[in-house]
């Protein structure tokens, strides 16, 4: 099932769904009810999809995701749209992965290309019980299945960017995403229900004004010609000139929280240090340093894992290139929990990302990879547009002045 | 168990297209089914069910949504070349307060998409196993502990046997000679407590049916000439349909079909199931249970159909390769104990009695 993100690549294109048995069952057949589960739901359909009577809704993820499937598809029914669940089963692809053949890893199903073809919109939920169920298998034989699979998220991407279908990625809290997050799953509910602000009056209400400011900040940023930034060892400039910034406010992902875009290829330079881990293909990457010239990768450390960010570097001519540099600016999310669909929404924190580039941005870098990295900011950062300083210790200093308004994107 | 299902009973090969379906309930078997698959070269593809969703569609759909037929589903039916399904309940009385006409409603959209699914099954296209991975709710319905239930399950598909598929192929053999003798028939009159029927089969296929598509097994079945069956029946168990129970059906049939339904609980609900199309109101099929192994009801028809001792009918729609040609969003098999105080004639002669054939039919 194709987990990449359709149009923006980066959030969780790499650690793929090991599939989950809910470890609740209480909560998949409904008896115990959560409101916040119903409220996430509800923002899902009404603000990021826009739901409407007689569309087509594939809801996909795995069965642990049951207490986030069963209120989507209710309210979609309610809302008079025609919703079915596709649903994995932990350990399934793993045993694909373990046992089969050339062949049958890059099988793609003929009857699945057909329904991207059949649908109206779509959701993603995330929900893994086991997210290093992977951790083990032969590398090779995983990117071969991913690989097959990833004519989905192509194709899915096309239609989305044609205005025929919409998609959104979210999350069902699991055990396995708790443990990750080192917390407990109780914890890690009120973590995840907060970050998505479902607990509001009204989260949509909420949604819509943080895609106002976050636009006027894009708006903002998208007439700067280079940034640079400085904290604990990083000293970075990157020339977005010509660039577009685009705002993420809940439509595509739930949490959301970040402005990005996709630098210019050859005006990345300088150092910068990775305070937070990388998870990628269920693996970790810890405090990673690379220092890039004209846009190149040239050296690359990390004191965990770096044997294998060298490797993801070499995966291609694109993946020592980057494709991303963002904000992120969920201040409900104040910590690093291994998941990108978080992480990179750090309030107070950048992100870079290795790897393919945002076509529809202006950006021209092109690789299988896309490798998120993030880089704290809260303490020390300094950040500078066109020599002004413009954000300092995880905040921007001035609320947005919208130079274009008309130019909105998102 | 996973071992006969893929090689047995689904018979997968090399490049076949297998889809696999159940509950999350049934989770290890469908690891297992998955790995087997993968090994015969064949590709699964996994189906996993949500008992609430379709509870959603029921009680909040509206008429369109209920009659919408799902492309996805039509593009299984038509795509692959192997459905391996388990039950696996978590609540087998989910819907027992759905609206009856709701139900029907969505029942009626989903039938050419059955009928297609048969009639691909007939052509030898499509090859399916229908079987069950025990879970509490079935226990309970079977009024067992999941231990006692499982040893029920197991049992009942041979599979305490050291060879189950040499067992399963011997059955077989049983069921295909007795299949071979039906056939030589016309008629058949079927006298028990409360039940005096007649019915043709003249010119209909009876099939043995052991052990491919459903799992466990054992039974012969056709489909009766449409518009032969004429008496009454009264059928000892209760009749259960769409997380509803029937007690005590006794229907009366001229030229075929139902003239008089009535039941000691259930009643409407049984009037408007028969009422639900042309088709509910015929018999789709007519068949002899045949396994020893399943003595007991389990209000579960996979394993009530087949109790060794009993008939069924079916009232709704045929299957296509017995050459019945009634057809219904309906599909409700009704069975008959005749293990005390009955007997089967065949053309006028005495041929089963008190739930066995007599020698020389088998």
């Amino acid at each position: 099932m194709p987990t990449s993100k359709p149009e923006r690549l980066c959030r969780c294109a790499g650690p793929n769904p090991a599939l989950a048995i809910t470890t609740r069952p209480e909560r998949k057949s409904g008896s115990v009810r959560d409101p916040r589960y119903d409220a996430l739901a509800e923002l899902v359909l009404d603000h990021s999809l826009r739901l409407q009577a007689g569309q087509v809704l594939r809801i996909e993820g795995e069965a642990a995701a049951a207490p986030l499937v069963v209120p989507l598809h209710r309210e979609a029914i309610k809302r008079g749209a025609h919703a079915y669940a596709v649903l994995d089963l932990a350990g399934l692809k793993e045993l694909l992965v373990a046992y089969g053949s050339d062949e049958q890893l890059d099988f793609v199903s003929p009857m699945e290309l057909r329904e991207i073809e059949a649908i109206d919109a779509s959701i993603t939920i995330w929900s893994e019980s086991n997210t290093r169920s992977f951790s083990r298998a032969e590398s090779a034989r995983r990117q071969r299945q991913l690989t097959a699979q990833r004519q989905f998220g192509i194709r899915r991407r096309d239609r989305i960017a044609s205005g025929e279908h919409r998609w959104c990625g979210t999350l069902s809290p699991t055990e396995g995403h708790a443990q990750d997050a080192d917390m407990s799953l109780e914890e890690y509910e009120d973590f995840v229900f907060r970050a998505c602000h479902v607990l509001d009056d009204d989260p949509v209400a909420h949604w819509r004004q943080v895609g106002e400011r976050l636009q006027a900040r894009a708006d903002e940023l998208s007439s700067v010609r280079e940034l640079r930034i400085v904290g604990e060892d990083t000293e970075l400039t990157v020339v977005v000139d010509g660039r577009t910034w685009r705002a993420a406010h809940g439509r595509q992902n739930v949490p959301d929280g970040e402005v990005y875009t996709s630098p210019v290829e050859t005006g990345i330079n300088g150092t910068i240090r990775f305070g937070f881990p990388a998870v990628y293909g269920g693996r970790e990457i810890n405090d990673a340093r690379l220092v890039l010239e004209n846009g190149r990768v040239i050296a690359a450390e990390a004191a965990g894992g770096q044997e294998y960010l060298r490797s993801l570097l070499e995966l291609d001519e694109g993946a020592s290139g980057v494709g991303e540099i963002a904000f992120g600016l969920n201040y409900e999310i104040d910590r690093f929990t291994r998941n990108i669909l978080f992480d990179e929404k750090i309030g107070g924190t950048m992100h870079l990302a290795l790897g393919m580039g945002f076509e529809v941005l202006g950006g021209l870098n092109r690789s299988a990879l896309h490798l998120d990295l993030i880089c704290d900011l809260r303490r020390e950062g300094e950040v500078y547009a066109d020599g002004e300083l413009i954000w300092r210790s995880g905040q921007f200093l001035e609320d947005p002045q919208p130079a274009r308004p008309a130019e909105r994107v998102g | 168990m996973a071992d006969v299902l893929v090689g047995f009973c689904a018979g997968v090969r090399e490049g076949d297209l297998v889809t696999l379906e159940s509950s999350t309930l049934a989770a290890p078997l469908l690891r297992e089914l998955y790995r087997r698959v993968l090994e015969a070269g064949a590709q699964p593809l996994s189906r996993i069910t949500l008992e609430p969703l379709t509870e959603n569609l029921l009680k909040l759909g509206n008429d369109e949504q209920l009659a919408w037929v799902n492309p996805v589903r039509v593009d299984d039916v038509e795509s692959v070349d192997v459905r391996i399904a388990l039950e696996a309940p978590a609540n087998t009385k989910r819907l027992s307060n759905v609206d009856p006409a709701r139900q029907a409603r969505y029942d009626r959209s989903a039938e050419p998409l059955r009928n297609r699914y048969l009639e691909r099954a007939a052509a030898g296209e499509l090859r399916w196993v229908l079987s069950a991975y025990p879970t509490e709710a079935a226990a309970q319905d079977a009024a067992m502990s999941l231990a006692e239930y499982e040893d029920f399950v197991f049992g009942a598909a041979f599979l305490d046997d050291p060879d189950p598929v040499a067992r399963w192929q011997e059955f077989g053999e049983r069921l295909d000679r007795l299949a071979g003798f039906l056939a030589t028939k016309r008629e058949f009159r079927i006298v028990a407590d409360g039940t005096d029927l007649r019915l043709v089969t003249e010119g209909r296929t009876w099939v043995p049916s052991k052990g491919r598509e459903n799992f466990p097994d054992g039974e012969v079945f056709t489909g009766p000439v449409e518009s032969s069956v004429e008496g009454e029946i009264r059928f000892t168990y209760p009749g259960v349909f769409n997380a509803r129970e029937v007690d005590d059906v006794r229907l009366r049939f001229e030229a075929g079909e139902v003239v008089e339904a009535t039941a000691t609980r259930g009643q409407e609900f049984l009037r408007e199931m028969i009422a639900m199309d042309d088709g509910a109101r015929r018999v789709g099929e007519f068949a002899f249970g045949l396994n020893e192994a399943v003595p007991m009801f389990t209000r579960n028809t996979l394993f009530d159909e087949k109790i060794g001792g009993t008939m069924h009918l079916a009232l709704g729609t045929a299957y296509p390769e017995t050459g019945g040609l009634n057809r219904s969003a309906l599909h409700w098999d009704l069975i008959c104990d005749l293990r005390s105080g009955s007997e089967v004639y065949a053309d006028g002669e005495l041929v089963y009695r008190d739930g066995q054939f007599l020698s020389g039919s088998s």
